[in-house]
């Protein structure tokens, strides 16, 4: 292709930070426009933290988080947000849970009021309760259990891949731990949790940053903060060898595996490198992994991967790969096939030329997500997602417009020392998903990959 | 049902009055080769998105087999007499763009997205699969390879049965009726037949060009007309077929999944195009029945009763008619109770006046939910894309919240009246038969079919 390049314009998104007495932290984000605003509030705690005999208790309160609080009764959180013209919904990630709304812009002040009332009393009774442990088992039937392929490998992985409970348990929840949570529990999580200062407000889109920070003094500076809550370590023992597990399919008709190997910690030179190595493992029908298993070897039918969460860990965390192949290749020939592209890159690293597009596609796809919605109607969710895990985990929100030049100085020797050190067997674990109906070997024997 | 009229909580602040939208501008133009091109201007990052979209997909191509416009357009990207398939996909990722190409009932699309700086080689690189697509061998065989393994793979989503079962139901023979090819129409797909479809679908003549992003539109339109000038084909002849006939009593249809732990419902009957006078009335119409977390639907059945995660209902156009469904993947023992409730809400509405407090609720909620569809690139140019291809008029985005607006209650149970047809729905149900049958066959005769879509006894 005739490639004339025009200089690349760069994006600086403004922002205005600030935190209130009760240790809240509040960042804005103008943008006007579009008389839209999206609203987001992240509570530092997720999966890994919630209680032992509590498998799935973060997510179940998410959903509590909907059904009351002391001046807005269940339903009225729902119909607030719809009413104004807008969605709400929530989300619980592995050390993070999100509330978010995007309204009209005027309906601002309504959301926030919304969000401080169930910042400051959650106000729950059985009868709610005892609705979400229902609507959350229907959840995790259409999900996991009733679903080809469901929860595979997010909850397949994690007890094959660790050894400390916060990062190997069940994240959805066991259907008992789920039956065996009560209202104190509900409310002792949040007691210990849902505290200003284990928090972050954003505010992005049609308001002015004044405005913002003034609106967010308004409504949320009289909540009292709480005792630091605590943070089990969830630091893994040294792993020494490859840990493989098996899971049955019980639907499905394709064997599928996942490959996973440990990250190092965000924000280190390797967590750039690592990065850049997925795009150039992971980016697509360019990716190696796709190109090679089933674009040009043809024993994989779908093949990506990448990191979970780039921006939004805090605990260990994987590079993982997630393969269907066909059910006449073996899963030995499959990972040999796998292991093939890791040797190829470990050994040569990449050339200059894929480098450059390593890097150009990651910008493009940076500016991607910084623009983008979740679903068609969650404008700047991937900014609001950005900017959360900037303040949350580095205090630092301006890292936003700062961090693409990270990932741009990345060398290609770089790439090449972290294939070597993180791409190890030894440091890798190996989920099989493997069709009940096909486990037994077919009657002419399995092919080799070629 | 008290929920459904109460009024806000004490203390909540009031709606300031409402910020005008902006509406983008939009460029249009036609060339002489008859591609039409809808444009226009969104700043927020130094990126474009766009589709290319052509006026024919799967229904067209069903007389040859079905499931054919689909393979085609995955093949297309694989190689063109200028590159093979590894480059095309090297050369995209030089330039930063993401590019799918794939078909529906009634279209085939090229869609992609890239960075400003590059946009004419992105235009380039789309031309050239619109227009010297090679279909090479190898690749071919490839792509119907992995489509075999796709179809049987499909066959144990639940949602995917469902939705196959009320398609044939509500649309029989018509190509509307196979959402799907079966494995050995698959394996008798013939490169001839892609590159027929090929050089009849993908024509200037068939085609629409919407682009939206950080650029100027009248350079814009000077790269479009340099890039696209000299392609050049004609429409092609698809004859209509019939209209399905609008299936009349309600009958249940299970499709049999031993083992399953959770029934997948869908309910459904025909319904209008996106160029129906009622589009609006019936959009605003399903908003509030099932279209929106605060519905009447997601209350009673979620929010109340705790039988299910995600129920919803939602109005689907296509070019010749279109079809509503309500859907829920329930608890096994609860088939019964969900059907009764999806039916007494329907009936309800048909039945008694909606609440004004509530009617406004979703006149705002759908108004709202429009803007908010606009604010990203990619929400803008889907929008664009809808008013181009079924032919709305141009003032489409600026007028559609005045007929919200302009909607009464009782023009809202009129809607229902006449469009949420509760006494001829067909009704599917997806699961473990002996866990649900009985339930089902409550509501209607009752056929059963197994996963593969036989009937059984």
């Amino acid at each position: 292709m005739n490639v004339t390049v025009s200089e690349p314009k760069h994006l600086k998104v403004a922002i205005a930070s600030t935190t209130l007495a009760n240790g809240l932290q509040v960042v804005i984000a103008p943008d006007a426009a579009a008389p839209v605003v999206t609203v987001g509030i992240y509570y530092k705690i997720g999966f890994r933290l919630e209680p032992q005999g509590r498998s799935g208790f973060a997510h179940l309160f998410e959903h509590m988080m909907f059904q009351g609080s002391a001046n807005a009764p269940k339903m009225q959180h729902i119909k607030l947000i719809n009413s104004s013209g807008g969605v709400l919904n929530g989300s619980t990630s592995y050390d993070v849970t999100n509330y978010y709304e995007a309204v009209p812009s005027n309906a601002l002040e309504r959301v926030l009021w919304l969000e401080a009332d169930r910042m400051r009393a959650l106000k729950v009774d059985d009868e709610n309760l005892k609705n979400q442990r229902d609507v959350v088992k229907e959840e995790v039937r259409v999900n996991v259990m009733n679903q080809p392929y469901g929860g595979f490998p997010w909850l397949d992985m994690p007890p094959v891949a660790f050894r400390n409970w916060a990062n190997a348990h069940n994240f959805y929840g066991d259907f008992a731990d789920l039956d065996a949570a009560n209202l104190i529990d509900v409310q002792d999580f949040f007691k210990t949790y849902y505290l200003p200062n284990n928090a972050v407000l954003l505010i992005l889109g049609d308001v002015k940053a004044e405005e913002g920070v003034a609106l967010a003094k308004k409504y949320f500076a009289d909540i009292p903060a709480g005792a630091p809550p605590p943070f089990a370590d969830p630091s893994e023992p040294e792993q020494k060898e490859e840990r493989r597990g098996h899971v049955d399919e019980k639907f499905g008709t394709l064997p599928a595996i996942a490959i996973g190997y440990v990250m190092p910690s965000r924000r280190t030179k390797d967590w750039y490198a690592m990065a850049l190595l997925d795009q150039a493992l992971h980016g697509g029908r360019a990716g190696r992994v796709y190109r090679d298993l089933v674009l040009e070897k043809q024993v994989a039918v779908e093949a990506d991967g990448g990191i979970d969460d780039l921006f939004g860990y805090n605990g260990p965390t994987q590079l993982t790969t997630r393969i269907m192949h066909k059910p006449e290749i073996s899963a030995d020939a499959t990972v040999a096939a796998f292991d093939e592209v890791i040797r190829e890159i470990q050994e040569n690293g990449v050339s200059e030329d894929e480098l450059q597009q390593l890097k150009v596609k990651w910008r493009s796809d940076y500016y991607a997500t910084l623009e983008g919605g979740r679903g068609g109607h969650m404008p700047k969710y991937g900014l609001m997602h950005l900017l959360a895990c900037f303040t949350l985990f580095d205090r630092e929100p301006e890292l936003v417009n700062t961090i693409l030049d990270g990932f741009l100085a990345v060398t290609r020797e770089g790439i090449q020392a972290a294939a070597k050190k993180y791409l190890r067997s030894s440091q890798r674990a190996i989920v099989f998903r493997t069709p009940v109906a096909i486990a037994a070997p077919p009657a002419n024997g399995a092919r080799e990959a070629a | 049902m008290a929920f459904f009229s109460t009024e806000l909580a004490v203390g909540v602040p009031a709606l300031a009055p409402e910020r005008p939208v902006t509406w983008p501008k939009r460029t249009r133009g036609k060339l002489a080769n008859g591609l039409e091109i809808v444009l226009a201007e969104a700043h927020s990052i130094p990126k474009f998105h766009g589709e290319l979209v052509f006026r024919s997909g799967n229904a067209a191509a069903m007389h040859r087999s079905p499931g054919l416009a689909e393979i085609t357009a995955s093949v297309v990207r694989t190689g063109t007499r200028k590159r093979a398939s590894r480059q095309i996909e090297e050369d995209l990722r030089r330039i930063g763009a993401d590019l799918s190409s794939s078909a529906g009932s009634d279209t085939s699309a090229i869609v992609f997205a890239g960075l400003s700086e590059f946009s004419e080689q992105l235009l380039s690189a789309v031309n050239e699969l619109a227009r010297e697509a090679s279909f090479p061998e190898p690749e071919f065989e490839r792509e119907r390879r992995q489509n075999l393994e796709e179809v049987k793979l499909e066959r144990t989503s639940p949602g995917f049965l469902a939705s196959e079962r009320l398609r044939k139901v509500l649309f029989g023979a018509h190509p509307y009726g196979t959402v799907s090819a079966s494995e050995a129409q698959v394996a008798a797909y013939k490169r001839d037949d892609l590159l027929q479809t090929y050089r009849d679908f993908y024509t200037p003549e068939n085609a629409l060009l919407v682009m939206v992003g950080d650029f100027n539109p009248a350079a814009m339109l000077g790269s479009i007309e340099k890039v696209f000038g000299a392609w050049s084909g004609a429409k092609p002849h698809v004859p209509t077929p019939a209209a399905a006939a609008n299936p009349r009593g309600r009958r249940v249809y299970i499709v049999d999944v031993p083992g399953a732990v959770q029934a997948q419902i869908v309910v459904g009957c025909h319904a209008i195009t996106r160029k129906h006078p009622d589009w609006v009335k019936l959009g605003l119409t399903n908003s509030l029945y099932g279209g929106a977390f605060n519905s009447r639907l997601v209350m009673n059945i979620r929010e109340d009763k705790g039988y299910t995660y995600s129920p919803r209902s939602g109005v689907h156009p296509m070019r010749q008619g279109g079809y509503l469904s309500i859907s829920a993947a329930v608890r096994n023992d609860v088939v019964a109770a969900s059907l009764a409730e999806m039916f007494y809400e329907l009936d309800k509405l048909r039945a008694l006046p909606v609440p004004v407090s509530e009617f406004a609720d979703a006149q705002n909620y759908v108004s709202g939910m429009f803007s908010m569809g606009l604010a990203t690139q990619s929400g803008l140019l889907s929008q664009l894309a809808t008013v181009a291809i079924n032919d709305l008029p141009d003032d489409y985005l600026e007028t559609y919240r005045d007929k919200v607006r302009a909607m009464t209650p009782e023009d809202l149970q009129a809607t229902a009246r006449k469009y949420l047809d509760s006494a001829n729905m067909q009704i599917v149900v997806v699961g473990d038969r002996r866990q649900i049958e009985e339930q089902a066959r409550l509501f209607g005769e009752t056929e059963i079919y197994d996963a593969q879509g036989k009937p059984t006894k």
